[in-house]
């Protein structure tokens, strides 16, 4: 709140009749606290109301849907470059290929996600991740595991939906 | 006590011209975190909030494309707004109301009373998919940003993706925190 009028002081010191009050220089007080005052408001409220720093993002890109007329529909991919990443809420099941594949475990850890992948990456000649989130999983699992890829070099990646190979997995593994 | 005022009011002006207002989301969202470097667009932004519980709010960065995009959806439902609703809806960084209840929703906000809000429907009456069409076309070159929170389950982003594959929004950000993961990629 501001302070009433008369506590904003202007005092004349110098000077008592009109021709001194001319001649000599007069030194003006002004109470400058409410000023400042307000400025550690308004300093106070834009500091507190600031975002500094912007979010950062990560950009996704994901294919088109093809035209019904589109002559190039999907492109198969050898099955032993393949490997699929199958998203649980607390784990990763990975396998590689689809006939009878071994699969075995691996933890939402980054590093070793990422030392993981980029080891599965040098070993096979343009490697291609599957990933497929089972309806369990949440958008976290997701950004780890495509954060995890795009940090170790895996060249093509891809969303897919589980299919029944995967869903029996989640059963086995409750 | 002079050159500690300059300080402030230097201060002030620089808080001043630099300051971005925080969006006021009803609800408190925890974004994931990666290691991206790639900073959020400041302008040309459409940002699409999900809620732990799978509440959609919607949001663009412009005032005057926000008016312009209401126009579109309103006559897509056949809902009239107020120029009063217009106004009011221009100054709402996101909102997450279906279209129906928009109306008292803004009415509220003028008044200054709670609403709780239930979210953009998504399910057969698809309403996101309206708002996404409208904001671009209030504005061609719209980015847009996914602002979901960690703990969203799967099948839901799975939707809003699908979404947006099929209005053609094959290039799109996903908003997370900074983080620091101590392994190089080798």
């Amino acid at each position: 709140m501001l302070p009433p009028i008369d506590e904003i002081e202007v005092d004349r010191i110098h000077g008592t009749n009109d021709a001194s009050r001319k001649a000599e220089k007069r030194e003006v007080n002004v109470d400058m606290n409410p000023m400042v005052d307000l400025a550690f408001l308004l300093l106070t409220f834009f500091m507190l109301a600031t975002t500094f720093s912007n979010p950062q993002v990560m950009e996704l890109l994901v294919p088109a849907k093809p035209d019904a007329d589109d002559a190039q529909q999907e492109t198969p991919v050898k099955e032993s470059r393949t490997m699929s990443l199958v998203l649980f809420q607390e784990k990763i099941v990975w396998y590689r290929g689809i006939t009878d594949p071994e699969h075995f475990d691996i933890s939402y850890d980054d590093t070793r996600l990422i030392g993981f992948l980029s080891a599965a990456n040098k070993g096979t000649d343009g490697l291609v991740v599957l990933i497929k989130p089972l309806p369990e999983s949440n958008y976290e699992n997701l950004v780890t595991v495509l954060d995890a890829l795009n940090n170790s070099g895996v060249q093509r990646y891809a969303l897919d939906e589980p299919n029944e190979y995967d869903l029996n997995l989640s059963m086995q593994n409750p | 006590m002079n050159p500690m005022v300059d300080m402030a009011f230097l201060l002030v002006s620089f808080f001043m011209m630099t300051t971005t207002f925080k969006p006021e989301l009803p609800e408190e969202i925890q974004i994931p975190s990666s290691t991206s470097e790639i900073k959020m667009p400041e302008n040309d932004i459409c940002t699409i909030t999900i809620s732990e519980n799978g509440v959609v709010y919607f949001g663009i960065d412009n005032k005057f494309q926000r008016q312009r995009m209401l126009d579109i959806v309103g006559n897509q439902y056949n809902f009239s707004f107020t120029e009063r609703e217009k106004e009011i809806f221009a100054l709402q960084t996101v909102f997450g109301t279906s279209v129906g209840s928009l109306s008292d929703y803004l009415n509220a906000r003028e008044a200054s009373v709670p609403f709780v809000q239930t979210g953009i429907p998504m399910g057969e009456q698809n309403e996101l998919r309206a708002w996404l069409l409208a904001a671009r076309m209030a504005n061609p070159r719209m980015r847009f940003a996914v602002n979901a929170d960690r703990r969203v389950k799967y099948p839901m982003i799975h939707d809003l993706f699908e979404l947006l594959r099929d209005l053609n929004i094959t290039r799109f950000n996903l908003v997370t925190d900074t983080k620091v993961v101590h392994a190089s990629a080798n």
